[in-house]
């Protein structure tokens, strides 16, 4: 920076921005390029593990399992798919999103062949309050819906019994709304998207 | 480099310049990720790699820096490095990555990752700055596990997501939520000025 006028000015600064620039860009992408796959693979075996949990699948943790279950056990159709894990019977899977307390949560929703009776719920991305609106992530709530039939309604943590109660969390009253609107809303469309009616 | 100064500099914003609780820098994210222990040591992990890493790039550059454009270097350094941790989390760390969400994004505006580049590592050497750095992401660190640890052991009756309270505890949920932060945070201000700090002037 010893030159004054205009290269140290004008010319300096630019060329400098634009070196640092491109180093940075070379650096990320680099980066991205390298991770580029690894991600991918995640995103997929996320996508296939929530549509297998939410047909009542039970899952280990390893992921080449989880992938050739998945393709030996799931059809893929337009808006929903078809589950039928070994012998077991077909159920049909479908992926709602709906509107929560903060974000958009996004689930997939299984069912029985009658269409009506659920076989399970996974969720696929939600942005609700950790350690609160979050909980509706954990095994115990999403297992709540097994076996019941819609509309739902919520009520206390921990006083469900009626088949078509199921608990809400604590201190996360509009999350757990905002997830019964939407099981609600999917337990009346299942049977037009699946049969298309 | 004299040892001295390297002890300084490494012990200075640990306490008595406690990017935090002194400096008040880097509130945000302090609200924001101490509700949960392992999202905390996540985030800080985050920042103490942008925070070091960052003050020893700008520094090892800062002859070359014209100063009219300074700014636009540090905001493009810092970025590059927290790009790297979203993507690294992203690949590595997926569960993590999709809980901390935006927060992650948001270390490249934390304050004290440029305000330790403008008040120090642009004025002293590499090895120097990478300690200054470094100590300013330890400093930020412990502050918000020790507020996430209170967040999490009165707002859930866990700690590290395992129940340490038992039955008979009701959760404060305000805890978990943003007022919570608020409150521990303060509290804890509060507390290190009122009984530490006045102590170790006398």
């Amino acid at each position: 920076m010893k030159q004054s006028g205009f290269y140290a000015k004008r010319i300096y600064p630019l060329v400098f921005m634009f070196l640092v620039t491109t180093v940075c860009i070379l650096i990320t992408s680099g980066i991205f390029l390298a991770t580029e796959d690894r991600v991918r693979e995640n995103e997929l075996l996320f996508l296939r593990t929530a549509v297998l949990s939410a047909a009542g699948a039970s899952l280990g943790t390893d992921t080449s399992q989880i992938a050739s279950l998945y393709l030996s056990s799931v059809t893929e159709n337009e808006g929903f798919y078809i589950v039928r894990v070994g012998s077991g019977p077909e159920r049909y899977v479908i992926p709602f999103k709906g509107a929560g307390l903060w974000g958009e949560i996004s689930l997939m929703v299984g069912f029985e062949a009658d269409l009506t009776t659920l076989s399970g719920v996974a969720i696929v991305s939600q942005n609700e309050t950790p350690g609160l609106g979050a909980r509706i992530e954990e095994p115990w709530f999403t297992a709540q819906f097994a076996g019941k039939k819609g509309p739902f309604r919520i009520v206390e943590e921990g006083t469900a019994d009626a088949s078509d109660e199921v608990d809400a969390i604590t201190g996360a009253t509009r999350t757990s709304e905002s997830f019964q609107n939407i099981m609600n809303r999917a337990a009346s469309e299942s049977r037009s998207i699946i049969r298309g009616l | 480099m004299a040892k001295g100064i390297v002890k300084k500099t490494f012990l200075a914003p640990l306490g008595k310049d406690n990017p935090v609780f002194v400096q008040v820098l880097g509130i945000c994210s302090t609200l924001a990720v101490t509700n949960k222990l392992e999202n905390t040591l996540v985030m800080t992990l985050g920042v103490m790699f942008t925070t070091a890493l960052s003050s020893w790039t700008l520094s090892l550059m800062r002859s070359w820096i014209p100063s009219r454009i300074r700014m636009m270097v540090e905001t493009l350094v810092i970025a590059t490095y927290v790009i790297l941790v979203d993507i690294a989390l992203k690949a590595f760390y997926p569960e993590m990555w999709k809980q901390l969400g935006p927060y992650v994004g948001l270390i490249i505006t934390n304050c004290i990752v440029m305000g330790r580049i403008e008040a120090f590592a642009l004025q002293n050497k590499p090895g120097l700055s990478l300690i200054d750095g470094l100590a300013s992401g330890l400093g930020y660190a412990y502050v918000l596990m020790i507020i996430a640890f209170f967040r999490e052991l009165l707002g859930t009756g866990s700690l590290w997501g395992y129940p340490i309270l038992g039955s008979w505890w009701t959760n404060w949920s305000i805890m978990i939520m943003p007022p919570g932060g608020f409150f521990m945070l303060a509290i804890f201000i509060w507390v290190v000025r009122e009984v530490v700090l006045k102590e170790a002037k006398k």
